[in-house]
């Protein structure tokens, strides 16, 4: 088996997280060291919060899949999916597949990582020279230089597509620098010290244009309980469950409120806990570049359509977080386990996406797919084992709550709003 | 500067209003005219560091600096100022001209009375031994210091109890071999504790999360100072800021939940502290990005070790730039607290400057500094005291470097000139600037607590040697009094010793012996 023989099924010799460049040799290894360095730049680039993430790793997976697809009688998603026109056609010749997949992703890492600070700037030079030098060894110069011409022109396509979905420029870290509250005890309030964040991250991000999921048309959640400060509403239910739980947290209950907590800026972010998922499983498994590409766009995709059609909820419902409610109605001194994010509550943005997640992964890997999940074991984080994708995006869903963050309905709600989002990705045509 | 003899009176009971609009300070700049020539200098690895230290290392009572110089060598500048008059220095060959210098810290190790110097370096650090009349000599083999090989930030030091030697701790960076994966790759910190005269083998406090200020400091006044760590989150993993039991005879060991320490995740930058309620125990600030903190105890009366952020209440969280069009978060770097318009309460001083060209953040990023109300909140002053600049400013020292007893300001910039302002407030506020020194060892009192009456309650502030950004003062210290023309002041000395209160009257520098 020759080492660059496109679809190889080969045992890839690297281990996340370490990942030794020398072993990089298949174009599995190029596309999983680029998304491992990807992970990186999304937990340190401050741009990157995780609806951020989410449309940065859409752009990634469709521009690497498309890269390869070429080369096969895979279909394309241009004509698919939202406003993506034809890419450029592959012209004659031969290829190296890991230099292709080299020059699309260092061009498209630069393109959605630009404003990444010294470090990882540095870090992305550092791949993009090192990486491609050992890639380049015992190639022909014009196959060499095709390759990566022809990997450069799909990355600009791809590129030149992102800039008018809406959620291209990103001021401010995503915050306006100015915000109006509504005015209503039902209404979301800042709940955070960070002057910053006294405005809510992102609201005019539902109205981003979407992947697969039809435009303006966002699937709902479905509304949550109706506001009410009863204690025998169902919201004052759900509230003080919040509370209750909260007081007796079990160990295993905190392990999994802090495995699935995510955070920004400390964490490759909920998307990117959902990518690292696929990329440990992808090297287990020692998947082709093909289909591993095809797994990655399409979770890109749906944890990006995920957040659009949770934002958009957001915004419409608005909805205030536990600690405001339970600090204002049930007890004043109470504090959630997590950091209460900086936007509305409804829908929880983790179980939206996570819920679509699990059911394009499901759909990519077959259902009661076990697997284990050490995407924290770099921070001192235990790895936890799933039953399947279903049972992840569960965890990941009462996590929340756990957490303090969430109420149920936002949860439950959430996971059934992902799991329709994904269905939209997994009606599109890839693999023959 | 010249130092007056104590006075031995009785405070008189007095009560003055406080303005709720504090006196805006005027700053000069005098970067072209002072003689302060030096530029911090480097690429990437020299993205953090640039500290500037005052100290006096010639015996005349003026304040002298050392600023370090990244891939410049580091320089030292004898301070020719008159009283009252321009800033003036002259470079000086002294020895410290080392390139690879991030910062430095004045201390004196060998308490002969002659200040040495700590340079921090990317590689090995160095300990200088005082020579006198500013020139130094390494030291690294005679004091039995090993210097490692890391990119070293952060540095504190301590005497600890039945010690005549110091423990130094030194904060360390990122692995600098590792470009492509750099993240979770921080060294380890070092403590290196006393063997008799010289220092043993360093400890490594694990686990380190790539620190950029340390501070020993006696937050619940137990009379045995803590090391406050403040550690960027960019490259950590699994990390936070850290606060660690150093007592006497024990190994370090990290606070713990159960002793109420809340776990905190920023961009930890720099550290300053000082007593700004009034109740005995210092208030911490910390830099960050896009979000400072100032931390209080939460629980004074159990002294757990739970700190509240009150930045948002008290207005100094200085998130971003307040001048200018550019409204991107901040990132700030090295914090200090003085009184810098003698009206008896401490402002904060911060610079500020884009770790280089992040486009998240401010480009335009002016220092800030923050005026304190008598009700405990702050204002923005920086503009309208003319030191708003918007270089990439990493380290800087409030010092009285004319002794007028009004704070001047140097600030380091990266990969541009070090800026100079002289204090040219007129107020009729008046002041005082204390030195304390005691006994070898230890003859500059790190760990004492300087305390000065005032109207209603009381200034403190604690002796140190650490915290800010790689850079500090060792020395005077100085008190705004407001209106008043004289005030109680009392020593309480490392030992725990309490000083009698003594009147100084006001505008004078005194020096404070421990008898």
């Amino acid at each position: 088996m020759h080492r660059r023989q496109f679809l190889a099924l080969t045992g890839a010799a690297f281990a996340l997280p370490s990942l030794p460049l020398h072993a990089a040799t298949t174009p599995s290894d190029t596309l999983l060291t680029w998304y491992k360095l990807v992970l990186e730049l999304v937990r340190h680039t401050a741009t990157y919060s995780p609806p951020v993430a989410a449309r940065a790793f859409g752009y990634m997976g469709i521009a690497a899949y498309e890269s390869l697809a070429s080369a096969t009688n895979a279909r394309s998603l241009a004509g698919q999916i939202n406003g993506l026109t034809a890419l450029p056609p592959r012209p004659a010749g031969a290829y190296d597949e890991s230099l292709v997949l080299h020059a699309v992703l260092s061009e498209a890492v630069e393109t959605f990582f630009g404003n990444t600070g010294p470090t990882g700037q540095r870090a992305m030079a550092a791949m993009r020279d090192k990486l491609g030098a050992k890639l380049s060894q015992g190639v022909a110069d014009d196959i060499a230089a095709r390759s990566a011409a022809y990997g450069l022109a799909v990355a600009q396509h791809i590129e030149d597509y992102s800039k008018s979905d809406g959620g291209h420029d990103v001021q401010n870290m995503g915050f306006p620098m100015q915000w109006t509250l509504q005015k209503g005890p039902e209404y979301w309030v800042p709940t955070s010290l960070i002057v910053q964040q006294q405005a809510p991250l992102l609201p005019e991000w539902g109205t981003n244009r979407p992947f697969a999921m039809p435009v303006g048309a966002p699937c709902p959640a479905g509304d949550p309980p109706a506001y009410s400060e009863d204690p025998a509403s169902e919201f004052y239910k759900q509230a003080i469950e919040v509370y209750e739980t909260s007081k007796t947290l079990t160990d295993d209950q905190k392990a999994i409120a802090r495995f699935w907590s995510d955070d920004p800026m400390l964490s490759p972010t909920p998307p990117g806990h959902w990518v690292s998922i696929t990329l440990q499983i992808l090297h287990r498994d020692g998947t082709d570049a093909l289909h591993a590409a095809d797994a990655l766009a399409r979770l890109g995709m749906g944890i990006n359509d995920a957040f659009i059609a949770c934002w958009s909820d957001k915004i419409h419902y608005n909805r205030l977080r536990p600690v405001t409610y339970i600090k204002r109605v049930i007890d004043k001194t109470w504090e959630p386990l997590l950091i209460t994010p900086p936007f509305a509550e409804y829908p929880s943005g983790h179980s939206t996406q996570s819920g679509a997640a699990a059911s394009v992964l499901a759909q990519v890997f077959g259902q009661g797919f076990a697997f284990d999940d050490a995407t924290h074991a770099d921070d001192g984080i235990a790895p936890r084992h799933y039953a399947d994708f279903n049972a992840a995006a569960q965890e990941a869903a009462i996590s929340r709550l756990y957490g303090g963050i969430h109420f149920r309905a936002a949860n439950e709600n959430g996971l059934r709003q992902g799991a329709e989002v994904g269905s939209y990705i997994n009606a599109l045509k890839t693999l023959a | 500067m010249k130092y007056l003899a104590l006075g031995l009176l009785l405070l008189p009971a007095a009560a003055v209003a406080e303005t709720a609009a504090p006196l805006v300070p005027s700053f000069t700049e005098q970067t072209a005219t002072a003689g302060v020539r030096q530029i911090y200098a480097g690429d990437w690895e020299y993205m953090v560091g640039g500290g500037v230290s005052t100290f006096d290392c010639n015996a005349d009572a003026r304040p002298d600096l050392i600023i370090a110089g990244g891939t410049n060598p580091a320089k030292l500048f004898v301070n020719q100022s008159t009283p009252g008059g321009d800033l003036a220095f002259t470079e000086a060959q002294s020895g410290v001209e080392q390139t690879g210098v991030l910062g430095a810290y004045p201390i004196d190790i060998d308490s002969d009375g002659v200040p040495d110097i700590v340079l921090l370096r990317q590689g090995e650090n160095q300990v200088m031994r005082g020579l006198g009349n500013c020139k130094f000599e390494p030291a690294n083999a005679a004091w039995g210091l090993d210097g490692g090989n890391a990119w070293s930030a952060a540095f504190a030091a301590t005497w600890e109890k039945g010690q005549s030697w110091p423990t130094l701790a030194i904060g360390n960076y990122i692995d600098v071999t590792q470009d492509m994966f750099p993240w979770g790759s921080c060294t380890d910190n070092w403590l290196h504790r006393p063997d008799g005269d010289k220092f043993a083998a360093p400890t490594p406090l694990k686990p380190s999360f790539c620190a950029l200020s340390m501070l020993f400091s006696d937050w619940n006044r137990s009379g045995t100072p803590s090391l406050r760590v403040a550690n960027d989150r960019e490259y950590y993993k699994g990390g936070q800021e850290q606060l660690w039991h150093v007592e006497p005879g024990q190994d370090p060991r990290l606070y713990t939940e159960a002793e109420g320490w809340k776990r905190l995740r920023i961009w930890g930058m720099g550290l300053a502290s000082y007593d700004l309620n009034f109740d005995g125990y210092p208030e911490y600030f910390v830099t960050s990005m896009a979000d400072n903190k100032l931390q209080t105890m939460a629980n004074p009366e159990t002294k757990s070790a739970t700190f509240k952020d009150v930045a948002f209440a008290k207005g100094a969280i200085a998130q971003r730039p307040y001048t200018g069009t550019d409204l991107n978060p901040s990132t700030g770097w090295h914090a200090q607290f003085e009184d810098v318009n003698n009206d008896g309460l401490a402002d904060l001083f911060i610079a500020k400057g884009n770790v280089d060209a992040m486009p998240d953040f401010a480009l335009k990023d002016p220092n800030n500094l923050l005026l304190q109300r008598p009700d405990g909140t702050f204002q923005e002053a920086g503009d309208r005291a003319g030191v708003a600049a918007t270089g990439l400013s990493r380290g800087a020292a409030l010092a009285d470097l004319n002794a007028d007893g009004l704070m001047d300001l140097v600030v380091v910039n990266r990969r541009e000139p070090v800026q100079i302002w002289r204090n040219t407030t007129k107020s009729a506020n008046h002041w005082l600037t204390l030195t304390l020194t005691q006994p070898a060892p230890n003859t500059d009192a790190i760990g004492a607590w300087v305390e000065v009456k005032m109207h209603g309650h009381t200034q403190r502030r604690e002796i140190t040697i650490g915290g800010g950004q790689a850079g500090g003062n060792l020395g005077a210290v100085h008190f705004g009094l407001g209106d008043q023309q004289q005030a109680e002041v009392r020593v309480i000395w490392p030992d725990g010793s309490e000083g009698a209160w003594q009147m100084l009257t006001a505008d004078a520098a005194y020096r404070l012996q421990k008898p």
